[in-house]
């Protein structure tokens, strides 16, 4: 056992205990680390905002190098904080419509490229998949599993028919993948308690190597 | 009936206890469960193997906060690790900005072990916020997003930066995500539209939605979680590339055991619920 000697271990040691406190119940311990995550969180992104958005973007093309037509995003900018004023709070929505006119007009042509257009090319069928057996079984799999999920979602007709076992199957992939999801998702937080356990036995204990 | 309602009845903190006490003695006293090398990491792998010594970079960008740490952080110092060892020269930047810290840290950690020289091995573009603009941007310039690097050195001035003008000048690109933006906005904006090779590390949280652009050929591999973290880091000490602690490897006897705890608890919360069932 090689305990740490830095204070700062100490203190990080200390908040995780604190915050673990809470899986018994809820106690002053717990809610002193939750409000100091929350401020030191608070003031770690305005100062970051201001170093690495605001200075070298704004204050610095506007300040120091003159360029005056940095004022139009600085004007746009404040209009934010005009929903405070209530008779000018309109004036809010044109850096928000200009925000969404140009990050739509960025996103959608390449969202449409990347996550529909690829991947309806990657359902299709091609004879270079049948090369391999497992390949090809799997990307008939995969058509299958698409058209039916597809369909399940098609409100339009009741589910009569042949309808009926077409959405049945889609929700059997679709269990499928909430499952694989939800196992996945207990994967991610039994590494966070790792990463954590890893800490307190390691750095602050020295328990373990 | 009686076992049915105990069953259903149990203390969560005696569950959160018995799952405290699996993570924590595998970590006191390892078990050594084998890892199993899956298909998509040895594809990120071989990606970043074939980059040629001493040509075009790898781009690394840190895409996660601390909280994403136990999972992502080792994956970062795997891959870098495996680029030095092979002489692949690295530009790590960070789209979140929690990640500039993340992605010092690790070059501070790595770059030494392989004697690397700062501006002529690696270099550190740190954060710029924007995004879209910035991945957009680096497809033009990358001097026009980044004039700096992370501590105001012109990138001219540089020796690595010298021959590096756009995407058209690196090799691949890796992202280490934990959320929005990451390995989607790298396929969307850099891949699809400039053409670059993407691979991707992920928290298991959103493994199962990257699997698909693995699938397409629009990521060249994919790292899900500590397992994937696990799994690169065998695969470097596999190669000889490197011999450094291995923390990912460390955490998956615990993550098996943890495993298993929670799938009696299922079983029996299933077992409960039948049991009681009967009686309503």
């Amino acid at each position: 056992m090689n305990v740490s000697h830095d204070p700062l271990v100490w203190f990080a040691a200390l908040l995780t205990l604190s915050i673990f406190s809470f899986l018994y119940k809820d106690n002053p311990f717990y809610r002193f680390a939750e409000h100091l995550f929350v401020g030191t969180s608070m003031g770690y992104w305005i100062a970051l905002t201001w170093h690495n958005a605001v200075k070298p973007n704004l204050w610095i093309p506007l300040v120091k190098e003159h360029n005056l037509l940095y004022i139009i995003p600085l004007i746009l900018g404040l209009f934010y904080f005009l929903r405070f004023v209530p008779r000018l709070n309109w004036l809010v929505r044109l850096p928000i419509a200009f925000s969404l006119g140009w990050a739509s007009g960025v996103a959608i042509p390449a969202v449409f490229q990347a996550s529909i257009i690829k991947q309806i090319q990657g359902t299709m069928l091609t004879p270079t998949m049948f090369n391999r057996w497992d390949t090809g079984l799997w990307s008939v799999v995969i058509l299958i599993g698409v058209i039916c999920t597809i369909l399940f979602f098609f409100f339009s007709t009741e589910r009569r028919g042949v309808m009926k076992p077409i959405a049945q199957i889609g929700i059997t992939f679709l269990m499928i993948g909430f499952g694989a999801s939800f196992g996945y998702t207990v994967m991610a937080r039994i590494s966070l308690l790792i990463g954590r356990m890893q800490f307190l036995l390691r750095d602050w204990l020295g328990i373990v190597q | 009936m009686r076992i049915g309602e105990t069953l259903l009845k149990i203390d969560r903190r005696m569950i959160y206890l018995i799952l405290g006490i699996a993570v924590i003695v595998p970590l006191i006293k390892p078990i050594g469960i084998p890892v199993n090398v899956m298909p998509e990491t040895q594809k990120l792998f071989n990606a970043i193997d074939q980059i040629p010594p001493n040509d075009k970079p790898l781009l690394i960008s840190v895409d996660f906060d601390p909280a994403a740490m136990p999972e992502l952080y080792p994956m970062l110092l795997a891959i870098l690790r495996h680029a030095f060892a092979k002489n692949i020269r690295v530009i790590v930047l960070a789209i979140w900005a929690p990640g500039t810290g993340l992605g010092e840290m690790a070059l501070q950690t790595v770059a030494p072990e392989y004697n690397k020289t700062y501006g002529k091995d690696y270099v550190f573009l740190g954060y710029k916020p924007g995004m879209t603009a910035v991945m957009l941007g680096m497809g033009e310039s990358i001097r026009g997003v980044f004039p700096t690097d992370y501590y105001g050195t012109p990138l001219d001035s540089l020796e690595m930066m010298q021959s590096i003008r756009n995407y058209r000048d690196i090799a691949m690109c890796v992202s280490l995500s934990a959320g929005t933006p990451g390995y989607l906005e790298w396929i969307s904006y850099a891949g699809a539209r400039y053409g670059l090779k993407i691979g991707t590390g992920v928290t298991a949280v959103s493994a199962a939605d990257a699997y698909p652009y693995v699938q397409t050929g629009q990521l060249c591999g994919l790292l899900a979680g500590l397992k994937g973290a696990s799994e690169y880091e065998t695969l470097i000490e596999r190669h000889g590339y490197s011999k450094a602690f291995k923390p990912a490897c460390q955490g998956m006897d615990s993550q098996s055991l943890a495993h298993l705890v929670i799938m009696i608890f299922i079983v029996l919360g299933n077992i409960g619920y039948f049991l009681t069932r009967r009686q309503r």
